[in-house]
C-alpha cells in the first residue's frame, strides 16, 4: 500500500487468545487531521490505540506511522513519532513530581537538557499545569493525572498523538483545556486520534468520525453528518450530542454541531423570526 | 425515610490548610436522587467519600460537625479500575465478592450477583478474567458489584465516564429504578446534561461550600451557565442573546420554538 497518511491500518486483524478485537480494519489519517475514533464498550478501540502505540503488534495486516511499518518495533522506538495516553492515564505516571513525569519521554528519547526543558515547559502551559508541576502525581485529582498524561504525550511532539478517552471525568473547563491543547497540536501538523465516548467533545474538536462495531469499521465520514443522524447512530450505540439533537430538533439551518455555530445560527433565525 | 444526613461538615484532607468541603449540610431520604455538579475540585468527591464513611477514615484527614449514615452504602469511585478486588478469576466471582464479604446464604449471592449483571448487560462477560476486560467493561462489572451488595445508600462518582452512550443512558434509567425500589443515591457528574431526566434535586458546589440547591431547573439559571455548569441547551440560548427563562432540554427547546 501507498503510505500517504501519517497513520494508516491496511487490513489490521487482532485477538487476544480466542477473542477477536478486530477484524479487517483499514483507514488512513492524514498529517494535521483530527480523527475520532467511536463505537461501544468492548468495539476495539483501546486495542486500536495499543497497535498504533506498538504496545500490540497486529495478527493480520499493518499498521504504518508514517513510512514505518510498526511489526518489529517496539514502543520505545515508536515514541519518536507517537504520543499517547491510554485509558486509564493513571497507570502512566509514576515519576515523584509532575513535571518530572512530563519531562521524562524528551529525557528517554536522549535529548539535551535545554532541549527537554523548552518541551516540558511548552506541555505545560498548553495545559496551564504550571501550578501543579511540583506535585506529587498522586497527590493530584484523577482529573489532573489525565492532563498531566496528555502533557507528557505532547512533550514527545508526536507527529501521530493517539488518546484514549481524554476527557473522561474532566469538567467543562477542562475539557476546553484538552480540546484547545490537541487543535494547536494538530495545527503544528499533526495526525490526531481521538478515542471517546464524548460526542459533544468530539463534534467540538473533532472532523471525521471513525466508527468500531464489534471489532469492524462500521463507518468512516465527517461528524457534523454522522452526529446529526440519529438513525445512523443508534445501531452503533451511540447518541446524538445535545447541539446536534438541538439542529435537528429545531431544524436549523445547515445543521450546526459547533456551540459556536449554533448559538449564532440560532440568533440569526430568531432574528429573522422577530422581524418578519 | 432519612437515610443519610450531614451537619454542618467541614473537612480537611491530610497536611491541608484549607478544606475541601466547608459548613456542609445536607439531608438524603430513601427514594431520592441528589446531584452534586461543580467545577472540578469543588468537593463534590469528598463529600461522596464522607457520605461512604472512607473520609476520614481511609483518607486520613480531619472531619469537623456530624454525619448520620442510618443505612449501609455502597461507593462507586471515579477510577473504577482501582476497585477491583484482585481476589477474583471471573467476572462473576467479582461481583460475587462484597456479597461473599456480608455472608448471605449462596442462593442470596447468587440471585443479586445474576440480576446486577442483566442490569448493567455484562451477563455474556460473566466468565471472563475481569483484567481483561476494555474500560467500559470493566466500570460496569464495578457498577454491578456495588449494586450486588444491595446497598440503602448508593454513591455514584462519574458512573458513565468510560461508558458509551447507549451504556450511559443505561446507567441513568437505573439511577431512577433504584430510586424507585426505595434507595438514596447520591451522585456527581460532569454530564449535566443527563440529569434533568434523573436527579430530584441539584447541589452546586464551589470550593467546598454550597452555593446554590434546587430541583434541575437549576440547570437553566444564569448563574449555572455563566460558571459552565448549566444545561448545553441553555448555554446555547444564552451566548444566542435569547431571553431567560433558558430552555432546560431539547424538548423544551423545541417547545419553546414552535
Ligand atoms: N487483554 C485482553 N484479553 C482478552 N480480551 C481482551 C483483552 N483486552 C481487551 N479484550 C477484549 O477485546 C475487545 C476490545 O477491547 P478494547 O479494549 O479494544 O475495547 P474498547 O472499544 O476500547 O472499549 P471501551 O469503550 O469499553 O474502552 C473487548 O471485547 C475486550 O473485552
Ligand atoms: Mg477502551
Amino acid at each position: 500500500m501507498a503510505v500517504n497518511g501519517a497513520l494508516a491500518f491496511d487490513g489490521v486483524a487482532f485477538s487476544y487468545g480466542n477473542v477477536a478485537a478486530l477484524r479487517d480494519v483499514s483507514f488512513e489519517v492524514a498529517a494535521g487531521e483530527r480523527v475520532a475514533l467511536l463505537g461501544r464498550n468492548g468495539a476495539g478501540k483501546s486495542s486500536v490505540v495499543r497497535l498504533v502505540t506498538g504496545v500490540l503488534h497486529p495478527d493480520e495486516g499493518t499498521v504504518w506511522v508514517g513510512d514505518w511499518d510498526t511489526a518489529g518495533r517496539a514502543p520505545e522506538e515508536l515514541a519518536w513519532r507517537v504520543g499517547s495516553v491510554f485509558q486509564h492515564a493513571d497507570q502512566q505516571l509514576f515519576a515523584r513530581t509532575l513535571r518530572e513525569d512530563v519531562s521524562f519521554g524528551p529525557r528517554a528519547l536522549g535529548f539535551p537538557a535545554p532541549e527537554v526543558r523548552r518541551r516540558t515547559d511548552e506541555a505545560l502551559d498548553a495545559l496551564d499545569l504550571h501550578a501543579h508541576a511540583a506535585q506529587h502525581p498522586y497527590d493530584l485529582s484523577p482529573a489532573l493525572r489525565k492532563l498531566a498524561a496528555l502533557a507528557g504525550a505532547l512533550a514527545l511532539e508526536p507527529t501521530v498523538l493517539v488518546l484514549d478517552e481524554p476527557t473522561a471525568g474532566l469538567d467543562r473547563a477542562g475539557r476546553g483545556r484538552v480540546a484547545d491543547a490537541v487543535r494547536e497540536h494538530a495545527d503544528r501538523g499533526a495526525a490526531l486520534l481521538v478515542v471517546t465516548h464524548d460526542l459533544a467533545f468530539a463534534a467540538e474538536t473533532l472532523q471525521r468520525g471513525i466508527v468500531l462495531d464489534r471489532g469492524r469499521l462500521a463507518c468512516d465520514e465527517p461528524l457534523d453528518r454522522l452526529l446529526t443522524s440519529a438513525e445512523r447512530l443508534k445501531p452503533l450505540g451511540l447518541v446524538p450530542p445535545p447541539v446536534a439533537a438541538l439542529s435537528v430538533a429545531l431544524d436549523l439551518p445547515g445543521r450546526p454541531v459547533r456551540e459556536r455555530d449554533a448559538a449564532d445560527t440560532l440568533a440569526r433565525v430568531a432574528g429573522g423570526r422577530s422581524r418578519s | 425515610m432519612r437515610i443519610l444526613a450531614l451537619e454542618e461538615v467541614t473537612f480537611w484532607y491530610p497536611a491541608t490548610a484549607t478544606p475541601a468541603l466547608e459548613s456542609v449540610s445536607l439531608e438524603v431520604g430513601s427514594g431520592e436522587v441528589v446531584a452534586l455538579v461543580g467545577r472540578g475540585g469543588a468537593g463534590a468527591s469528598t463529600l461522596l467519600l464522607i457520605a461512604a464513611g472512607l473520609a476520614p477514615r481511609v483518607t486520613g484527614g480531619r472531619l469537623a460537625g456530624s454525619v448520620t449514615r442510618g443505612a449501609r452504602a455502597g461507593i462507586v469511585l471515579p477510577t473504577p479500575w482501582t476497585q477491583l478486588s484482585g481476589m477474583a478469576f471471573t467476572v462473576w466471582d467479582e461481583v460475587a465478592f462484597g456479597p461473599a464479604n456480608l455472608g448471605w446464604p449462596e442462593h442470596e449471592i447468587t440471585r443479586h450477583v445474576d440480576r446486577a449483571l442483566e442490569r448493567l448487560e455484562i451477563t455474556p462477560l460473566a466468565s471472563r478474567d475481569p483484567v481483561t476486560l476494555s474500560g467500559g467493561e470493566l466500570q460496569r462489572v464495578i457498577v454491578a458489584g456495588i449494586l450486588a451488595m444491595d446497598p440503602d445508600l448508593v454513591l455514584l462518582d462519574e458512573p458513565t465516564a468510560e461508558l458509551d452512550p447507549e451504556g450511559a443512558r443505561a446507567v441513568w434509567r437505573l439511577v431512577r429504578s433504584l430510586a424507585g425500589e426505595g434507595k438514596a443515591v447520591i451522585l456527581a457528574t460532569s454530564d449535566v446534561d443527563a440529569l434533568p431526566g434523573v436527579a430530584d434535586r441539584i447541589i452546586w458546589l464551589d470550593q467546598g461550600s454550597v452555593r446554590a440547591l434546587g430541583e434541575p431547573s437549576l440547570l437553566a439559571e444564569d448563574a449555572m451557565c455563566e460558571a459552565g455548569l448549566g444545561t448545553t441547551v441553555a448555554g446555547l440560548w444564552r451566548a444566542a442573546g435569547l431571553g431567560a427563562p433558558y430552555p432546560l432540554t431539547v424538548v423544551d427547546a423545541a417547545q419553546r420554538w414552535r
